[in-house]
């Protein structure tokens, strides 16, 4: 019971800590938040124009506008910074004092991202509900039980990225590249992850090859719970999904961690 | 102290006889020589680090990749694009390379240097010096091996065009070496624009992160966007002079003449940002101690 006391008193400081922060930088985070919205924009603009002639495959322009805009918020929700920020913890020796703490770094890296989440999806969400009021076609009808599932889907996404991340960054142990995988990584799921077009969309093979890793469970899978275009077995193997790949991620997470620390020789002060 | 009034003193005095016009265009021999001397050295610097050529190369070659499998996702349910057939569209892929690698050889590790300058006031450095501000800020530094995206796209346009069976003639060349040369001046103007911005939001640091969210939308023929969205970006934010233009004259889509124009929009943008950054730098006084 005064774990778990001690715990949320822990979060709460670096919660707010992190919210202060962020609260700092406000402008630089609005336009970070442009940046990550521009390209599902794009490509929305470009499926508008394909999909003048009548639906592609099944999805109307109005589905279009929906995916894209759920795709927005769902990745605000779900994307992490982590490989840049340990990237540099390591390569400049920020990593030391957090080491000396009595409190593991993830802890700091996850209170990063809730502070980080709240602010920017919340923005994004006001947006859309501003859009939404003059646009019918990027309303979603409400369902509380769907809500909840995807809700969970997010968490779960959220979860995945941030290990993929995390350990992504961990690499920074070993070579100087470790910002660079991660963005050969975001390149590959641009295609994988749904980011470029609903996975139905893509060639039939490239989408099989995308079921058999962890990219759609970052995003395409909880954007389709949202906009409701995923229903009955896909729901379950979702989910077993994402559990069974963020099971893998936290065991290549704790793996890079533990062999990396071995090798870590402290670089500045 | 005004730094700003200062930098024009010591460049007016700079001049023997100069009659220093508000706007003047000229540019003195020294400032090429200086330019010179700044780029060789860079280019000293950068020969030491041959891995980045070929981390350059992968990285490139890779980007290129991802363009065009891009393409072939759009092109699975469509044959054209705001009018433009798939080879069409590659040829202004190709054009976004080229103008990708000027960015990163000389404006973002230039020009998009300038927001963080501001705020830790490091651009004193700059004033002090009895050059051009604006032209030592954008030109100091030159990533050669960036250049490599400047060869790549412009092979990948010469593949597409070969493909799309059009042998250009030397009007149609000069009119895509001319339009070239405006959309270049033109990403210019748009770098100097946003970043200028620093001087009104001093604590935004990452202000070329809104260089990039914009030119994400120079990916395609600016036809393929909705009706509002274009009149942006021919006349608000002029993205659409940027690799439309230029790819639409080398595919022999505008009559060669239009380059002409392309030009004149050019030179209003560079104008226009010109008077743009003297009244920002009015604004800058200085923070470092």
């Amino acid at each position: 019971m005064t774990r778990t006391v001690d715990w949320l008193r822990r979060y709460g400081a670096l919660l707010r800590a992190a919210w202060l922060q962020d609260l700092q930088y406000r402008a630089s985070i609005v336009l970070w938040l442009l940046w990550g919205v521009t390209e599902p924009a794009v490509a929305l603009g470009i499926w508008w124009a394909i999909a003048a002639d009548g639906p592609v495959q099944g999805y109307a322009r109005a589905d279009f506008a929906r995916y894209f805009f759920a795709l927005m918020l769902v990745n605000q929700l779900t994307i992490a910074w982590d490989s840049w920020y340990l990237d540099s913890w390591i390569r400049e020796g920020e990593l030391n004092f957090r080491l000396a703490r009595p409190i593991h770094p993830a802890h700091e890296a996850v209170a990063e991202n809730l502070a980080y989440k709240a602010r920017t999806a919340g923005m994004i969400l006001v947006v859309w509900l501003i859009v939404a009021a003059a646009w019918p076609a990027v309303r979603l009808p409400f369902g509380a039980g769907r809500w909840a599932l995807t809700a969970a889907a997010v968490l779960l996404a959220a979860a995945l990225r941030f290990f993929i991340s995390f350990a992504t960054g961990l690499l920074a142990f070993w070579t100087t590249r470790a910002t660079a995988i991660m963005e050969l990584h975001a390149g590959i799921s641009l295609f994988l992850s749904g980011r470029l077009a609903p996975l139905a969309l893509l060639p039939p093979a490239v989408a099989r090859v995308a079921g058999f890793l962890w990219f759609p469970y970052m995003l395409a899978f909880p954007v389709d719970l949202l906009t409701g275009a995923v229903h009955g077995a896909a729901l379950l193997q979702g989910f077993v999904g994402q559990v069974v790949w963020l099971a893998v991620w936290v065991g290549a997470y704790r793996l890079a961690w533990t062999r990396g620390l071995r090798r870590y020789g402290a670089v500045g002060g | 102290m005004r730094i700003a009034e200062l930098q024009w003193e010591v460049e007016r005095g700079g001049k023997p006889g100069g009659t220093t016009l508000a706007m003047t265009f000229r540019i003195p021999q020294s400032a090429i020589r200086i330019l010179v001397a700044l780029w060789r050295l860079n280019v000293a610097e950068e020969l030491q680090y041959r891995a980045n050529f070929v981390a350059s190369l992968l990285g490139t070659t890779f980007w290129i990749g991802t363009a065009l499998l891009t393409l072939a996702v759009f092109f699975r349910h469509t044959t054209r694009l705001g009018d433009w057939d798939y080879w069409e569209v590659v040829v202004l892929l190709g054009v976004f390379n080229t103008l990708t690698g000027v960015i990163e050889a000389v404006l973002r590790p230039g020009i998009g240097r300038l927001a963080g300058e501001v705020k830790s006031g490091g651009l004193d450095l700059v004033l002090a010096k009895p050059v051009d501000a604006q032209g030592f800020v954008s030109f100091r530094r030159l990533d050669v091996w960036r250049l490599t995206d400047v060869v790549l796209g412009l092979t990948l346009a010469g593949y597409a065009l070969h493909r799309l069976g059009r042998v250009p003639s030397v009007v149609q060349l000069a009119a895509f070496g001319l339009a070239l040369a405006a959309a270049v001046v033109v990403v210019y103007a748009l770098w100097v624009a946003l970043m200028s911005l620093a001087f009104w939001f001093v604590s935004v640091e990452n202000l070329s992160v809104l260089f990039d969210a914009v030119y994400e939308g120079a990916r395609y023929p600016v036809s393929a966007y909705p009706g509002a969205l274009r009149f942006v970006f021919v006349y608000l934010i002029p993205i659409a002079w940027t690799t439309t233009i230029p790819a639409s004259a080398l595919t022999g889509r505008l009559e060669p003449g239009f380059a002409l124009v392309a030009a004149a929009v050019a030179g209003v943008a560079f104008a226009l940002t010109r008077l743009l950054w003297r009244t920002a730098l009015k604004r800058y006084s200085g923070a470092s101690g």
